[in-house]
């Protein structure tokens, strides 16, 4: 499976599953915590990847999410995402992509620049988040939002579907742009 | 409510991926039945609306785009040229085969006469007889297609003659309605009317006149019947006017 695609597989009874993609391994795994505390009425599963695409040999639940942790300090985070991207099928971008930059508290240390991440989300017509997930309560914050994101990605929310999502694309300091 | 988590690492030092921790809450013993209704219906409700998902899928899938139908319209016409193309050239060569073929049959039947000989060869007085055959053939024709056109003439004639009739009753039968319109008119008009009362009261005048002379002349007591001039007279006043 070189390309992954969000409906080739049935989906599984009450689950959700989320795909997390970053060079980061704590940090992920400190938001997989976080997003399973999460009080959620559907079943929750969190994969973690370092990198796309992912292996073929294992038997893998419908993924409804995926989330690229960008980490806003280290270029190698950005392009190893950029990279991933196009292993990604493009039905993928209609509201099931997420971008997660994280470190964005920390402005001095960051070395990747933000309208570079702006841009690559732009680009690929999928909205962006901003948090820094080494503290706590904003990780907490970030768990839930991408719990309710989760469930409406799998269906879990009855009348709203992954492409309502894409309303997360408009700025609120801009005017909505047609496209959208 | 059951959470999983399961690590996948692309790392090179974990290969593929492992499991990392699953966790399982054991879900409490004493459930009511109107939690499970409650999942039960939120199940539901779940799996209409992932249905409502794959179906826009299969439907998005489905439409063409209008470039699609256009490039499968103009691959529908050049698949047609091309069709015609290869019947043209399909007959082309059949025509060619054929006329080879005549060439070659024509070739041999020379070459035969050629061995055989000119006198008395069995071939060309077939030959001879099928030409005189033909000739035949030809000149029947030509009478039968002379009668033919003969039939037709007639035939024309035929039609015309009809029509022309046909045209001239459709001319007596108006003259005749015509006719008898015009005397119904006549008939019912008041001129006419007050003519024949006019005729009438004439007719009894005259009459009256014609008695008064019979009585003068045989009052007169003359030999009417010796005159002939008078006798004349007195027959022509025995006439009955109405009678006229």
């Amino acid at each position: 499976m070189s390309v992954l695609r969000p409906m080739d597989k049935l989906p599984d009874l009450n689950r959700a599953t989320v795909l997390l993609v970053g060079t980061q391994d704590a940090l992920l795994q400190k938001l997989a915590e976080s997003m399973l505390q999460e009080q959620c009425a559907s079943e929750l599963r969190v994969h973690l990847a370092n990198s796309l695409p992912l292996p073929s040999n294992v038997n893998r639940p419908r993924i409804d999410l995926i989330v690229f942790v960008i980490n806003l300090h280290s270029q190698y985070s950005l392009r190893n995402v950029e990279e991933c991207l196009s292993h990604v099928d493009s039905s993928f971008f209609l509201g099931k992509v997420c971008f997660l930059a994280t470190g964005a508290g920390r402005e001095s240390h960051c070395s990747v620049h933000q309208n570079t991440v702006i841009k690559l989300a732009h680009t690929y017509r999928s909205p962006l988040l901003f948090c820094d997930l080494e503290v706590e309560s904003f990780r907490v914050t970030m768990a839930q939002r991408l719990v309710r994101m989760l469930q409406i990605c799998a269906g879990h929310v009855p009348g709203i579907s992954a492409v309502n999502l894409l309303s997360l694309l408009r700025r609120s300091d801009s005017p909505p742009s047609k496209e959208l | 409510m059951a959470s999983a988590m399961e690590q996948q690492g692309e790392k090179p030092a974990a290969g593929a991926e492992d499991c990392g921790e699953v966790r399982d809450e054991p879900q409490a013993a004493g459930e009511s039945i109107e939690d499970r209704i409650r999942l039960l219906l939120r199940l539901r409700a779940q799996t209409k609306q992932q249905l409502l998902e794959y179906k826009s899928m299969i439907d998005a899938s489905e439409e063409k785009t209008p470039e699609q139908i256009m490039q499968e319209k103009q691959i529908e016409v050049k698949i047609e040229d091309l069709e015609n193309e290869i019947e043209d050239v399909k007959s082309s060569f059949e025509v060619k085969s054929l006329a080879l073929n005549r060439m070659k049959l024509s070739a041999a039947l020379t070459n035969n006469i050629e061995k055989m000989g000119t006198e008395s060869s069995v071939l060309t007085d077939d030959m001879k007889h099928i030409i005189k055959l033909h000739k035949l053939i030809m000149k029947s024709q030509e009478e039968s297609s002379e009668l033919e056109e003969k039939l037709l003439g007639i035939r024309k004639k035929r039609l015309q003659l009809k029509q022309t009739s046909r045209s001239k009753l459709l001319e007596i039968q108006t003259e005749k309605s015509k006719q008898k319109k015009d005397l119904d008119n006549m008939e019912n008009s008041e001129v006419i009317k007050t003519m024949q009362k006019k005729l009438q009261m004439e007719i009894k005048i005259t009459t009256v006149i014609q008695h008064v002379f019979q009585g003068l002349i045989l009052g007169s007591k003359t030999n009417w019947a010796e005159d002939s001039a008078l006798r004349e007279i007195v027959l022509q006043l025995e006439k009955d006017l109405t009678t006229i």
